[in-house]
């Protein structure tokens, strides 16, 4: 129960959505990669988030002690990899067709990438402004100081 | 009780005291917005504070923490109103201020009447 754990609980989303963001953009830029190392077409990767205590021996949680029990951060459990068959598409002059002549490229929809990737923008900016106000608080009961 | 800490110090310090836990609730809540399955939690704020004030509660013990019922759910499972939030934000940080605000006078009036006695 004390403002300095609170930035930490915003962190802790923070940290999170930059995560979301960067794997929606790494699908939108391996949109037609049709090699990746484990072979084939990339696959389109998810992130699951889930709702945790913020980590003992943070600044934070050690100022507040025990006191935190009801702080949620929040972070990725997991990123998943989409199991959906990748889309065939007739080029037999391309390097990786196969006998029949198709090219196996990743099932990736640009739409609803941008709109996970927008949803992951505003959740930061929220956090942002949230870690604004617990700012302005802390600076507010220093001048119970002056 | 010393002639320092008056009962209304006493109750500001209180109020401060929930209002910072307030704001950690509503920054969970915040920081779990795009989380599927997680509920969003709050405090009956005038009941605790008038159990705080009564003192019934021991000092080691937490605010009851409560689901917030009523809420649109989406359909993850998660219930949490980016409107609700940002708006009890906003109040507690200005209830915050104000409490601030108040202990500040009170200390200024006790420094006071320690300076006019000089």
């Amino acid at each position: 129960m004390n403002l300095f754990g609170v930035l930490e609980i915003s962190n802790s989303a923070l940290v999170a959505q930059r995560q979301r963001a960067e794997v929606v953009t790494s699908n939108l830029a391996n949109a037609e990669t049709t090699r990746t190392l484990a072979g084939g077409p990339y696959r389109r990767q998810h992130v699951i988030f889930g709702a945790r205590r913020v980590p003992a021996g943070s600044f934070g949680s050690i100022l507040g002690a025990t006191r935190d029990l009801h702080a949620q951060g929040v972070q990725v459990e997991r990123v998943v990899t989409d199991t959906t068959p990748p889309l065939r598409r007739f080029d037999p002059g391309h390097p990786d067709a196969d006998a029949e002549g198709y090219v196996s490229y990743p099932v990736i929809n640009p739409i609803e990438e941008m709109v996970n990737l927008m949803g992951a923008s505003r959740a930061y900016q929220l956090n942002v402004s949230a870690v604004r106000a617990t700012k302005s608080m802390i600076l507010q009961s220093l001048e119970i100081l002056r | 009780m010393s002639w320092m800490t008056t009962p209304l110090l006493a109750s500001l310090e209180k109020y401060l005291d929930l209002n910072t836990f307030r704001v950690t609730l509503i920054t969970s809540n915040l920081a779990n917005i795009d989380t599927p399955g997680y509920r969003t939690r709050d405090l009956d704020f005038e009941r605790e504070l008038r159990r705080a004030e009564a003192n019934m509660v021991p000092e080691s013990l937490l605010p009851a923490v409560r689901e917030v019922p009523g809420l649109l759910e989406r359909p993850d499972g998660n219930n949490v109103s980016l409107e609700r939030e940002t708006m009890l934000l906003a109040q507690t940080q200005l209830q915050f201020n104000a409490g601030v605000e108040l202990l500040r006078s009170k200390l200024r009036g006790l420094l006071n009447a320690i300076n006019e006695g000089r």
